[in-house]
């Protein structure tokens, strides 16, 4: 019983010593002349899907959720916004080569269709972001029109 | 406090083991530290002597991974996808005429992160074929423009990515599909041959 009381409280103390340790925020405001709504069209209702069900990894601004200020789950989405941002960032769209631009509007429509996007993970924590039926039609619609627009303009 | 604390570890460890799940079958694997790996100092300072492959060494590689994938072979596929980024690097853009060049640079970055996801990817094979339909479409740009050493065909499969259809090159008449291997190796046309050139 004494051990266990100890093995608990060594616990609690590296839980709050981690706490000191946070992550540096993904929070920036300006829009950069790379954002996609500069490069390509994005209409009202797709940017408003796509700020809610992907700018918190693909963006350089992420809304965080009160328990990102406690470890180790501030670390964990940390490592998703890092590897999202290396995969797709929206707010650097514009400066991607044009064919890796129709890639990866090709990859959005895709991803949206075998449902490896949004996380699992992530939409059972953000109910909001689970996107409907409609959502992904209206998703996959415009990203494969705005591929096909990409290549016929260049 | 004691509850409190077996919470905590619970809810931790369950939120690790749903992420993991979703990392291991998402896509997105090595990306971000293959990339920062390509931007250290000592790979740019080296690049202007030592740049003396050619477009060649990539079809080459792309060759391998093709014949991979008409074999299921998704390793194999890995290990090739891999050398098509390494002869990328190396590829001497000097000896590109303007035009040639103009394309190269709109295409080597597509063509880096296709072969990125199809090395990274060696036991989902059919995650590999999604990318190399669309590094095929690079690839095709890119002979298009630099000319091959040697005499190639573009293949097309009317059946894959839901009906749309997908090419690829090839350095034999005969069809292999690498879209379906050995499912439907039969499966799809020559529809251009590319002669080599010089």
């Amino acid at each position: 019983m004494k051990r266990l009381k100890k093995i608990l409280l060594a616990l609690l103390i590296v839980v709050v010593l981690i706490q000191f340790i946070q992550p540096d925020r993904n929070q920036r405001n300006e829009i950069l002349s790379a954002d996609m709504t500069k490069a390509i069209n994005v209409p009202e209702n797709i940017q408003r899907v796509l700020k809610t069900a992907c700018y918190d990894c693909h963006s350089n601004h992420t809304n965080y959720p009160w328990y990102s200020r406690l470890q180790p789950f501030g670390w964990l989405l940390a490592g998703h916004i890092r590897k999202g941002k290396a995969e797709l960032n929206f707010s650097e769209f514009g400066s991607y080569s044009l064919r890796r631009q129709e890639s990866k509007l090709n990859g959005i429509a895709n991803s949206v269709k075998d449902r490896t996007m949004p996380l699992t993970c992530y939409i059972m924590i953000h109910k909001n972001a689970r996107l409907s039926k409609e959502d992904k039609a209206l998703l996959i619609d415009w990203a494969t029109k705005a591929k096909d627009s990409l290549r016929l303009n260049n | 406090m004691k509850t409190f604390l077996s919470i905590l570890l619970v809810s931790v460890s369950i939120c690790f083991v749903a992420c993991r799940n979703d990392n291991s079958s998402s896509k997105e694997s090595s990306i971000a530290s293959t990339e920062t790996a390509s931007q250290d100092p000592k790979i740019n300072n080296s690049d202007v002597p030592k740049n003396t492959g050619t477009i060649n060494d990539v079809i080459t590689h792309y060759l391998h991974l093709k014949n991979a994938l008409t074999n299921d072979n998704g390793s194999e596929g890995a290990a090739a996808a891999k050398e098509i980024n390494e002869a990328l690097t190396k590829v001497g853009e000097s000896s590109l005429t303007p035009e040639q060049k103009r394309i190269y640079d709109d295409l080597k970055d597509d063509i880096k992160e296709h072969s990125e996801h199809i090395g990274a990817n060696g036991s989902d094979i059919k995650h590999q074929r999604e990318h190399f339909d669309l590094l095929s479409k690079d690839i095709i740009d890119l002979v298009k423009a630099t000319g091959s050493s040697q005499t190639l065909y573009r293949d097309f499969c009317p059946m894959y990515n839901d009906k749309k259809g997908a090419s690829w090159l090839s350095e034999t008449k005969e069809i292999k599909n690498p879209y379906y291997g050995k499912e439907m190796p039969k499966c799809g046309e020559v529809k251009e041959e590319i002669k080599a050139k010089g």
